[in-house]
């Protein structure tokens, strides 16, 4: 009864997803503490426990102000900031946990992934500066954005370099990936459309959170132990000595083929 | 606000189809054990088939042939001068990938890798790669014409003597890694 009448101002299909939201937010909690997938991913059960305190804070205001409220867009906004640094930091969890055990790649990984993560943070937030009054909005954007780049850019460096993502691994990191883009184009569409938009605005995040929470349920019973073996590096000067040596052969393969190019042009 | 919007759009579109580019499995490519890392066979460069590929598309071959064999003869002359021009590209393609290949292992079980050789070796891909493209295209379809193909081998004789020493540096190099590995003492390959 308290639960309709503080929810009596949103629609029903918003009521049933955001229950649905709750009940697979408080079920991967669960799961993260049953299979004990916290050892290997406590900041992704910080952040599952972030977004349930989200919805307790969210509904409890809800009961005191009403939906359309000033109060209530800064409680919502405030936590929500919380959760979606708390969902950069488990990526970078999952990045590292992907990658960490090459040594060598990680380390350029990680650097790599932040400088692109902040020059698209940048950029996004340039694109968009002039309009303040979406402050909020542009900010969650960008981060968003910086969080999408920064898992395609662990998934295309993952393939370059040929490592094996496990299957839990790679469930989150598409989880993430394909939330973070949902989020990214809803707060388009509402910036673009505010007034028309703003109603579908909460459902269609409702609904990308059902099925990033599914990815990441599915992930989280599948098991992380099988692709915990540490892989043998290579003693230090290998690198040194054939990097560089390779990268000659390459460029005279290149020439090679310059000198082709070159010929054509000459004849053309 | 509409330009941004549509910035974003399309900014999403580019990391959907990275998204799935990378998502793509490719198979039986994984990092290896660190042994078989180390490239077993640097000596056998297709680069080094040169000299017969330019014997196969000398000019002067073909202008005496044109004088002494029939039309049809000629043509298929000139098709299999072809198909010799585009299996020698597709040689040094498949080269490339073979060092791309261990380059990557080498990498991927380095505890340290340079910044700067990656992406040179990034940039040394995609110069090969494009060019390859358009050459192999232009080869086909009859537009880069063989006599002056042959003619590029002249260019590569100061080429071929600079690669044949790096070639020997590297099977050196690789030969004393190899020993390494293969050495009883082996304290300095210990997981690290």
């Amino acid at each position: 009864m308290v639960l309709c009448a503080a929810m009596s101002e949103i629609g029903t299909l918003e009521q049933v997803l955001w229950g649905l939201s709750f009940s697979f937010n408080l079920a991967l909690v669960f799961l993260l503490l049953y299979r004990k997938n916290y050892r290997l991913y406590p900041c992704f059960l910080l952040y599952a426990l972030l977004n349930l305190f989200q919805a307790v804070i969210i509904f409890a205001s809800l009961q005191r102000w009403s939906f359309g409220s000033a109060t209530l867009y800064k409680i919502a906004w405030g936590t929500q900031g919380m959760v979606v640094l708390a969902r950069a930091v488990s990526v970078a969890e999952v990045c590292r946990h992907v990658l960490a055990k090459y040594r060598g790649i990680w380390g350029l990984g990680w650097r790599l992934s932040v400088a692109v993560a902040a020059l698209v943070l940048a950029y996004s937030w340039a694109v968009a500066a002039n309009h303040w009054q979406l402050f909020v909005l542009t900010a969650d954007r960008s981060i968003e954005l910086a969080i999408a780049v920064a898992i395609l850019a662990l998934l295309v460096f993952a393939r370059y370099y040929q490592v094996v993502i496990e299957p839990a691994a790679r469930f989150l990191a598409i989880g993430f990936f394909l939330y973070s883009c949902s989020q990214v184009l809803n707060d388009s569409i509402l910036e673009r459309w505010l007034q028309q938009y703003a109603t579908f605005w909460n459902l269609l995040g409702a609904i990308t959170f059902l099925t990033s929470a599914l990815l990441w349920g599915w992930a989280l019973r599948l098991d992380p132990q099988k692709a915990r073996s540490q892989p043998q590096l290579l003693p230090e000067d290998h690198y040194r000595l054939l990097s560089p040596a390779i990268n000659a052969r390459l460029k005279a393969l290149d020439e090679q083929l310059g000198h082709f190019w070159r010929a054509e042009g000459e004849k053309t | 606000m509409s330009l941004a919007f549509y910035v974003f759009l399309a900014i999403l579109a580019l990391l959907f189809v990275v998204f799935v580019w990378s998502l793509r499995n490719p198979k039986g490519h994984t990092v290896p054990s660190p042994s078989s890392a180390i490239p077993q066979d640097l000596q056998g460069s297709h680069v080094t088939h040169l000299p017969q590929i330019r014997r196969a598309l000398a000019p002067a071959d073909l202008e005496f042939a044109s004088k002494r064999i029939p039309r049809e003869a000629l043509r298929r002359m000139q098709r299999e001068r072809r198909n010799v021009a585009l299996a020698y590209l597709s040689a040094l393609q498949a080269e490339l990938q073979r060092l791309l290949r261990t380059a990557r292992i080498v990498a991927a079980l380095s505890p340290a890798v340079a910044g700067g050789q990656e992406l040179e070796r990034v940039v040394l891909t995609w110069n090969f790669l494009w060019r390859y493209r358009v050459i192999r295209l232009s080869v086909w379809a009859g537009f880069t014409p063989l006599p002056q193909i042959s003619d590029l081998s002249d260019l590569l004789s100061g080429y071929s003597v600079r690669l044949e020493e790096t070639m020997r540096k590297l099977a050196e190099r690789a030969a004393m890694v190899a020993e390494m590995v293969s050495s009883p003492d082996r304290r300095r390959i210990d997981p690290i």
